[in-house]
């Protein structure tokens, strides 16, 4: 193939291969934080409505099975959402 | 006495899956055949796109040979998906397709029933493309084995088609959402059917070159019958 | 939200610290070799790239199965944090392989059963993508992401079967180098530290995403819960 003593220089397309990997992975985690971040302003912002419809939530949530898990449906509990809260490992 | 008893439901219980099976393909079919909306357009848009292949590409003599089986699967292809969406949405629509789910049957019967009557008209269409191209560039195409693949390729087709179909039709997108999934899925069914087509075109010699095509098919074809009609019923429960 | 458990703060701070030292020995510990030149230090994150991608491929695949048996939501959120890590490792590996490809066969695609089946995978991801944007109700949106997950899952060995198949008989010619060579190469002492450490590190880069991407998802459901609560 190659008909040649010395190695080819192709070092140019190791850096942007390495280049490659280390944009694509921190823009991968930087995605992490930006939706972490949107997130718990969602959830912060939920709650602070919540005690508006805390009547409204407590009504709809005795009645409603949560997605996929229609067992563990606390319905006496107004704070349905925090009792669903699992400790993660 | 007990085990007459369960031989005899098992019987009525088999029936009654057979017979609802045949209900569906029998109301698709009866309905397409008064109207024939689904069929003249799958038709029609065959034909067109056999027409534009011809001005795409040069199909001069000798290309034409390598590049029949290839024109001919990607028509079959992309009529499926205008099949498939329309006998999907048309149930969606008319609201048949709840109307189904009430009826005490196995939803795998629903299943069977929607891809044998996607599987007919896709044979329909087929059996028209086929002397048209035919007649168009003076190929015979009616070999026995140019047919056997083209049954093969359709069946596995159409097995995940109409799986995916049902899903499709339940989301907001509907019908551009459908070639989106079943084509990277199909993948294998399109190569193999191509390969085995353009091998019987051709008159390669069938042990060594067209054989594993073939096999490939039949498997597809059972591995995704399995899975689709195992998976049927999470699709349409409501 | 809870606060990150502090096994997953050490999984993250060791997994920063083992592809530092990945990096390292791909890039100045491992030798320079002969045919190919300094390109070739990009197998070292090429092939555990691809490998991240298949765990994840297996691990949607057998979520999804889960999720279809037990309809237990947490199992549609491993599903999904799988498939995502799936899809950008996956992606990386593709890349790195075409830049890999470049220099040595004068092409940047070379229709490699294993690249081009990734390529493929990759459509699936991005179909599952497409499919769950389309769906409102949680429950049903599981319920098909897990169903399309087993679909891909299984058509994507048959996929590589078939083009790997396809090579076999009809063996493609690529421009400018020998069709047969795969670009493989002897791996001497040094190569294979760089190569098993790089496997290694990227498990656990793996492991660290996946529980990572994991608590976001129950974080983004239960969002999806309070709103699903208020809105009724």
């Amino acid at each position: 193939m190659f008909f040649q003593d010395t190695t080819p220089d192709t070092s140019s397309y190791m850096i942007l291969g390495y280049a490659v990997f280390f944009i694509a992975t921190t823009i991968y985690l930087i995605s992490f934080f930006v939706r972490s971040r949107n997130l718990r302003q969602d959830m912060s912002m939920l709650e602070s409505m919540k005690p508006e419809s805390k009547v409204m939530e407590s009504k709809a949530t005795a009645g409603k099975m949560t997605a996929g898990k229609p067992a563990k449906a606390k319905t006496s509990k107004p704070k349905a959402s925090a009792s669903k809260t699992k400790k993660k490992k | 006495m007990a085990s007459k008893t369960l031989i005899t439901d098992n019987k009525v219980k088999n029936a009654s899956f057979s017979k609802a099976i045949a209900a569906v393909v029998w109301k698709d079919l009866s309905a397409e055949f008064r109207s024939r909306e689904l069929f003249s357009a799958m038709l029609v848009f065959s034909l067109l796109v056999i027409l534009i292949f011809n001005f795409a590409l040069e199909l001069d003599i000798k290309t034409r040979q390598s590049v029949t089986a290839g024109v001919l699967w990607v028509t079959f292809a992309f009529a499926g998906t205008l099949g498939l969406n329309r006998s999907m949405a048309v149930e969606k629509d008319r609201g048949c397709l709840d109307g189904l789910l009430l009826a005490p049957v196995d939803r795998a019967a629903i299943y069977f029933g929607k891809a044998i009557s996607n599987l007919v008209f896709m044979l329909i269409v087929e059996a028209i493309v086929l002397p048209v191209y035919s007649f168009l560039y003076a190929t015979n195409l009616f070999q026995p084995g140019l047919l056997l693949v083209i049954l093969l390729g359709s069946v596995g087709y159409v097995a995940v088609g109409t799986l995916l179909a049902s899903m499709a039709v339940q989301t907001r997108t509907r019908d551009v959402l459908l070639p989106i999934l079943l084509f990277p899925v199909v993948i294998p069914v399109l190569i193999a059917s191509v390969k085995a087509s353009g091998g019987f075109l051709s008159g390669a010699d069938f042990i060594t070159e067209i054989m594993p095509w073939i096999n490939l098919l039949l498997v597809y074809d059972v591995i995704f019958t399995a899975i689709a009609f195992m998976t049927f019923d999470y699709v349409v429960e409501e | 939200m809870q606060t990150k458990p502090i096994a997953l703060k050490v999984l993250d701070i060791a997994s920063v610290l083992l592809l530092a030292v990945a990096t390292y020995l791909a890039l100045f510990y491992a030798p320079t070799e002969a045919v190919m030149g300094q390109v070739q230090r990009v197998f070292y994150f090429h092939v555990p790239a691809a490998w991240v991608g298949l765990l994840g491929f297996i691990a949607a695949a057998v979520a999804g199965i889960v999720y279809l048996v037990t309809h237990d939501q947490k199992w549609d959120i491993i599903e999904m944090a799988a498939v995502e890590i799936s899809l950008v490792f996956f992606f990386i590996a593709i890349v790195l392989g075409s830049i890999w490809a470049r220099p040595i066969w004068n092409t940047w695609w070379t229709w490699d059963p294993r690249l081009t089946t990734a390529a493929i995978t990759e459509l699936i991801y991005i179909a599952y993508f497409m499919l769950r944007a389309g769906i409102e109700d949680p429950d049903r949106r599981a319920r098909f992401g897990a169903v399309y997950t087993l679909v891909g899952a299984v058509s994507a060995p048959i996929t590589f079967m078939v083009i790997r198949l396809f090579r076999t008989i009809h063996p493609v010619v690529i421009a400018g180098g020998d069709p047969n060579a795969q670009g493989t190469f002897a791996m001497t002492g040094g190569m294979q530290v760089a190569f098993f450490f790089g496997l290694f590190t990227f498990t656990v880069i793996f492991i660290d995403l996946f529980w990572n991407r994991i608590r976001l998802g129950n974080l983004a459901a239960k969002v999806e819960q309070l709103k699903l609560n208020i809105t009724n």
